[in-house]
């Protein structure tokens, strides 16, 4: 679906048009569906989808065509799944730093990583090691390094300034390493440890 | 272990974290291969680095379907919120109608007189 189709659709739906709506859950539901999920994790990225539908529903003669559609979508899933209730209350990690973490060889060494991270226990890790991460930084590392957006779409998606959307890139990326390796072989030490 | 250490432990993450991820340029990038070249567990980070962004970039392309549900869901709801709407619609609609009407009918209808703009 191209950009003058797409706001064609949005036009109609603004007016209450039901029939455009639907074509436009069937064009975007899997972008919905994916943030959610890599967001709030499997259990609830169903909740969450049909809570952003409701939303777009319901706000669409707001969208005024000034950026992509997909870009405000993005804005609505991710402040749908950051206002979701935080189920487990996650602690600051920085200052729980002992070690050096570090993924292990995949076994048979230089294996093919794409073969090894298509795994079914390597994507469940990867699903369980961003659930540890910080949520606006998990949306900010999703964003960029699954998503591929740019640190300006970042930000306008999140509403922060570009040196923001950085840093909690950063910061996920950061908390992520620390807790796939958490997920991988527990925190184990390391041959010399920094400081 | 004290919060600066692990203040500190957390900023060499970050700078390797950047370096492995292809953003930093320059005196900065020169700054992160001198600490990569200097420590092998930080060799052995960035290479951990690599590898999880391999890996998340791969998970981020693979396809995802939403559940059907969750997209009837979404119709219906626009469905039963666009009926709501027409059926509030249609109510004001006859509502007003009917007061017409009833203010027709008791003959409390000011006499208004037609001008089409004429002057007489």
């Amino acid at each position: 679906m191209n950009r003058i189709e797409e706001r064609d659709l949005t036009r109609r739906a603004a007016g209450g048009s039901v029939e455009a709506f639907r074509q436009l859950v069937h064009a975007h539901s899997g972008l919905v569906y994916r943030l959610a999920l890599r967001i709030l994790g499997e259990e609830d990225a169903q909740d969450a989808s049909q809570e952003v539908w409701v939303r777009v529903w319901r706000n669409i003669d707001g969208f005024k065509g000034d950026s992509a559609f997909s870009t405000w979508l993005y804005k609505i899933t991710l402040n749908t799944c950051l206002n979701a209730r935080e189920k487990v209350t996650r602690r600051e990690m920085r200052e729980q730093l002992d070690n050096i973490p570090f993924l292990p060889e995949p076994p048979g060494g230089e294996a093919d990583p794409e073969a090894e991270a298509l795994s079914k226990e390597r994507r469940e890790e990867m699903q369980a090691a961003l659930g540890h991460v910080r949520k606006d930084h998990r949306a900010a590392l999703v964003l960029r390094h699954m998503e591929g957006l740019s640190y300006a779409e970042i930000a306008e998606v999140l509403d922060v300034p570009d040196g923001t959307a950085k840093g909690w890139v950063s910061r996920g990326r950061a908390a992520m390493i620390v807790a796939l390796a958490g997920e991988d072989h527990g925190r184990r030490d390391v041959e010399g440890n920094v400081g | 272990m004290s919060a600066v250490h692990g203040q500190e432990r957390w900023e060499v993450l970050e700078i390797i974290g950047a370096y492995a991820a292809g953003e930093l340029e320059g005196e900065e990038a020169r700054e992160a291969e001198q600490l990569i070249f200097e420590r092998p567990d930080y060799r052995r980070l960035a290479e951990s680095y690599a590898r999880m962004l391999v890996m998340l970039s791969t998970l981020g392309s693979e396809p995802v379907e939403a559940p059907e549900a969750a997209i009837d869901h979404a119709i219906r709801r626009a469905y039963v919120s666009a009926f709501m709407r027409q059926a509030e619609t249609l109510i004001g609609e006859l509502g007003r109608t009917y007061a017409h009407a009833f203010v027709y009918y008791l003959g409390l209808r000011p006499n208004t007189r037609e001008s089409y703009g004429g002057g007489i």
